[in-house]
């Protein structure tokens, strides 16, 4: 399988095209990865319903028994709970850092340790969340697990 | 994770025992030094050592308080404690002269040590995460 890789400037959103005379076992599993990145999800945002590529997500939280997704100029509220979302798309790149949070750990900018050992993340965005203590261990885990499947 | 639970706390107990004991016998042999006070100060290790155990297994439970606060309020507490304890074996037999000094620096130093070892890990343990995030 060829990979060819065109710079187009002035283009409106990155795309992928795939070219193909029989679906091969390489393609599939191309396919299959791409499948995890490329999922969206429903919810809703000033009352109209939108849809938003998980990948666009930087953090959800529960907010008095509603979630909420926040992109880089959103906060969709959605109807997934936070457990359903770590147990679906955990792969794709979401860590829970509290008892009500979820991060997109592509979307950190970088980690900072304060006195009290806790771990301020710093987003792309420029959002601050902080880890507690006690999924610091999960989230290293999350972390690892992630460079293994890059190093892949 | 919990890694001190009721199946692990006393082989917990008798690893810490073993280790003070053994480091203890061994200063005292290198120094050439006679402990006056062996029987009590053996049995002041192995209360001790599940003083040591039973604080560190709490810290598990309170990991949603700031560290500090937690780390100060666990040193206070076995301060007091051992203090307690050797006031009251002062009322029933002779205790050393400097034993509130001695447990006061037996306590200190593995305390400030675990911290220090604690705080080191932590902030390494982030710079990894740094890199491994600048590469995804």
């Amino acid at each position: 399988m060829k990979l060819i890789k065109t710079k187009e400037e002035n283009l409106e959103e990155n795309y992928l095209e795939l070219h193909y005379d029989t679906m091969d076992e390489e393609t599939n599993a191309v396919l299959d990865r791409l499948r995890d990145t490329l999922r969206y999800i429903e919810g809703t945002y000033d009352d109209k319903k939108v849809t938003i590529a998980l990948t666009d997500i930087f953090y959800i939280e529960t907010v008095d028994r509603k979630t909420f997704a926040y992109t880089k100029d959103m906060c969709v509220e959605i109807k997934e709970a936070l457990r359903d979302i770590l147990e679906e798309y955990s792969n794709i790149g979401f860590a829970r850092i509290s008892k009500s949070a979820i991060v997109n750990i592509y979307k950190i900018k970088k980690l900072q340790g304060d006195i009290n050992m806790r771990v301020i993340i710093f987003l792309k965005n420029d959002e601050k969340l902080v880890m507690n203590r006690s999924y610091k261990n999960e989230f290293y885990e999350r972390l690892n697990k992630l460079q293994r499947r890059k190093a892949k | 994770m919990k890694l001190i639970n009721a199946k692990n706390f006393i082989p917990i107990v008798c690893i810490c025992f073993t280790v003070i004991t053994c480091g203890k016998l061994l200063f005292e042999k290198i120094a050439g030094f006679t402990d006056r006070y062996y029987t009590e100060n053996i049995f002041t290790v192995l209360g001790f050592s599940v003083l040591i155990t039973l604080i560190l297994s709490v810290h598990y439970y309170l990991r949603k308080f700031p560290f500090l606060l937690v780390f100060i309020g666990q040193y206070v507490v076995t301060v007091g404690i051992v203090f307690l304890a050797i006031w009251i074996g002062s009322k029933v037999s002779d205790i050393a002269p400097t034993a509130y000094w001695d447990m006061f620096y037996s306590i200190t130093i593995p305390f400030l040590g675990g911290a220090v070892v604690y705080y080191i890990c932590f902030f390494w343990q982030i710079r990894k995460a740094n890199k491994i995030l600048e590469k995804l």
